[in-house]
């Protein structure tokens, strides 16, 4: 540890505050990122009445963005029918077979009103940018 | 990118101190700092997917995002409404219902309930279908409350291996709260039910724009007229003492302690008594689990279509570390406490026990307060590491009926009943 003999009342002072206690502490401060990060806007709080409806504002949109390639427009235009494309990236790459077996749930199961075409460009599309092999995003 | 807030040039700072004539300090401030300069001090974003491997975070990734009445969540999908809870959370046994987790899964989910018009019907096969307000509820039945964690069926998906589609959420899909409402089985018995009755039928004001009689148009959840699990069912108007946040599922919601959340359902308008078995898409298809131990099979096993399966019920032991949670270093020789909960659907939790040592050895940790069999209950323990290194802390639970965490992995096509022994990376630093 280094003793300032000889420092005015100043200098010292000046140490202490930037360097931590007498001495050279082993410290470092005032980091501060370049790039701006997003930040979640607070809501304000809706008119009421004292009527019996109980409601909420409307559910916020944060649509993501898809992987650019062929089939992203039916991708997003189609699925997008009942659900947000979050549930495309919210996904971890997935096999090929899993995403045909996926779009196919949607149009057996959950009745998707697909034309046949238009579900294998989806399936198409999944399986060329969110596979295992192939996701990037 | 880093940047030092202490921006003085040499030369500035020579003019400042030159009067007091410190070059030697000075000197030694600026060369510290250069050395400094080496590291790495800004986060960086989580990375935008998990996989092929398993989600390696406690949470899920998503971005953060705040809905109504609701502090920002873990957002893992928009329409419909999928936020997870932050880790932090789980250290106290009653989670807010600000911070409550939320899971939807058709997209038409209520924004506005008029108290006026609605009416909780029970309907079906009973003697006399009632229409009741949530006046009708709070004033004409005795009220109930009890203290149950409402935990989603594919809590923690993103630990799968192979990954399975779904939601791909990790530890925060799970919440506590105090239930204070009506219990189902007045309900039931005020409605009366007729001979002949098989099932109880759920339906709340959530709809999909899929076609009429599917899955993807409504979402109905049934339990047998003869599950005991009914006789604990409440019909719940009060969350931690305060009305539901609505996508919670004001004005009420089942409450079905020890079952998965699958059958807790939100915006509950319509009890039915069924004649038959309940054979609709989210009973005969959805949440349904191999008939095996722990829920367990393999890939190949499924595609040979040999697993029977039936539908998901009660909640494994489980029990998560909510703090230390791996962000920061612990100095070593300090004195620190490990804390968070433990839950069973089998009943109350009477044991955790946490590992410094990635679930060698094991010691007793001090459990918290009993707030009933299907409650979170909060445990802690000191822990002082004492060298510097990388621990893995690991803690495991046991309920009354002896069943006690594995450290083995869980596998199944729905990606449901996870419970294998958490595990956190703790790092211990110098602290001379």
């Amino acid at each position: 540890m280094k003793k300032n003999f000889g420092m005015s009342a100043f200098a010292a002072g000046l140490i202490l505050t930037a360097a931590g206690s007498a001495g050279f502490a082993q410290f470092q401060s005032g980091s501060y990122g370049s790039t701006k990060a997003a930040g979640i806007e607070q809501t304000a709080t809706a008119p009421m009445s004292s009527d019996g409806n109980f409601s909420v504002a409307s559910f916020p949109s944060f649509p993501p963005e898809l992987a650019a390639g062929e089939g992203k427009a039916e991708t997003e235009s189609f699925c997008a029918m009942c659900h947000s494309t979050r549930y495309i990236t919210m996904q971890p790459p997935l096999p090929a077979a899993t995403w045909e077996a996926e779009v196919n749930k949607m149009t057996k199961a959950f009745g998707a009103p697909l034309p046949e075409t238009t579900a294998k460009k989806i399936i198409s599309y999944l399986q060329t940018q969110y596979t295992p092999e192939s996701r990037k995003q | 990118m880093h940047v030092r807030r202490h921006n003085i040039s040499r030369r500035d700072a020579f003019k400042l101190l030159g009067a007091a004539g410190s070059g030697l300090a000075l000197s030694h401030w600026l060369g510290a700092g250069a050395a400094f300069a080496q590291q790495k001090t800004v986060g960086q974003t989580i990375e935008p997917f998990t996989g092929p491997g398993p989600n390696p975070h406690w949470n899920s990734i998503g971005p953060y995002a705040t809905e109504p009445q609701k502090a920002p969540l873990i957002l893992l999908t928009d329409r419909p409404v999928q936020l997870e809870t932050q880790r932090s959370y789980f250290r106290m046994a009653f989670t807010p219902n600000e911070a409550f987790y939320v899971r939807w899964h058709l997209s038409e989910i209520p924004n506005r309930i008029d108290l006026t018009d609605w009416k909780l019907k029970v309907e079906g096969n009973v003697n006399k279908p009632l229409g009741l307000s949530l006046n009708d509820l709070m004033e004409k039945f005795k009220p109930v409350s009890l203290a149950a964690v409402n935990q989603c069926s594919g809590n923690s998906r993103s630990r799968f291996q192979p990954r399975v589609p779904g939601g791909q959420w990790g530890n925060g899909a799970m919440g506590n709260a105090m239930w204070t409402g009506v219990r189902l089985r007045e309900l039931l018995d005020a409605a009366g039910l007729k001979a002949g009755s098989a099932q109880v039928q759920f339906q709340g004001l959530e709809t999909g724009s899929g076609p009429k009689g599917l899955g993807s148009n409504l979402f109905l959840k049934s339990l047998g007229l003869s599950d005991s699990v009914l006789d604990e069912a409440l019909v719940a108007y009060l969350m931690n003492g305060e009305p539901l946040p609505m996508l919670n599922g004001f004005p009420v919601r089942l409450v079905v302690p020890g079952y998965f959340a699958t059958y807790w359902m939100k915006c509950l308008t319509w009890i039915r008594v069924l004649t038959a078995p309940d054979e609709n898409f989210w009973m005969k298809t959805g949440y349904r689990v191999p008939d095996t131990p722990r829920g367990n099979t393999t890939p190949e096993e499924v595609k040979a279509g040999s697993v029977k399966t039936v539908p998901i019920t009660r909640m494994p032991v489980r029990s998560f570390l909510a703090w230390p949670d791996g962000s920061s270093k612990v100095p070593a020789g300090m004195s620190v406490t490990l804390r968070g909960i433990a839950f069973s659907g089998y009943g109350r939790v009477v044991k955790a026990e946490i590992s410094e040592d990635g679930a060698k050895s094991w010691r007793e940790a001090q459990l918290g307060e009993d707030h009933g069999a299907y409650s979170f209950r909060t445990w802690e323990a000191p822990w002082i590491p004492k060298t510097p290194g990388s621990y893995t802390v690991a803690v495991r639970a046991t309920d009354e009926k002896g069943n006690t965490q594995p450290d083995e992995l869980v596998w199944n096509p729905g990606g449901y009943l996870w419970n294998r022994i958490e595990k956190q990376e703790i790092v211990v630093g110098k602290a001379s």
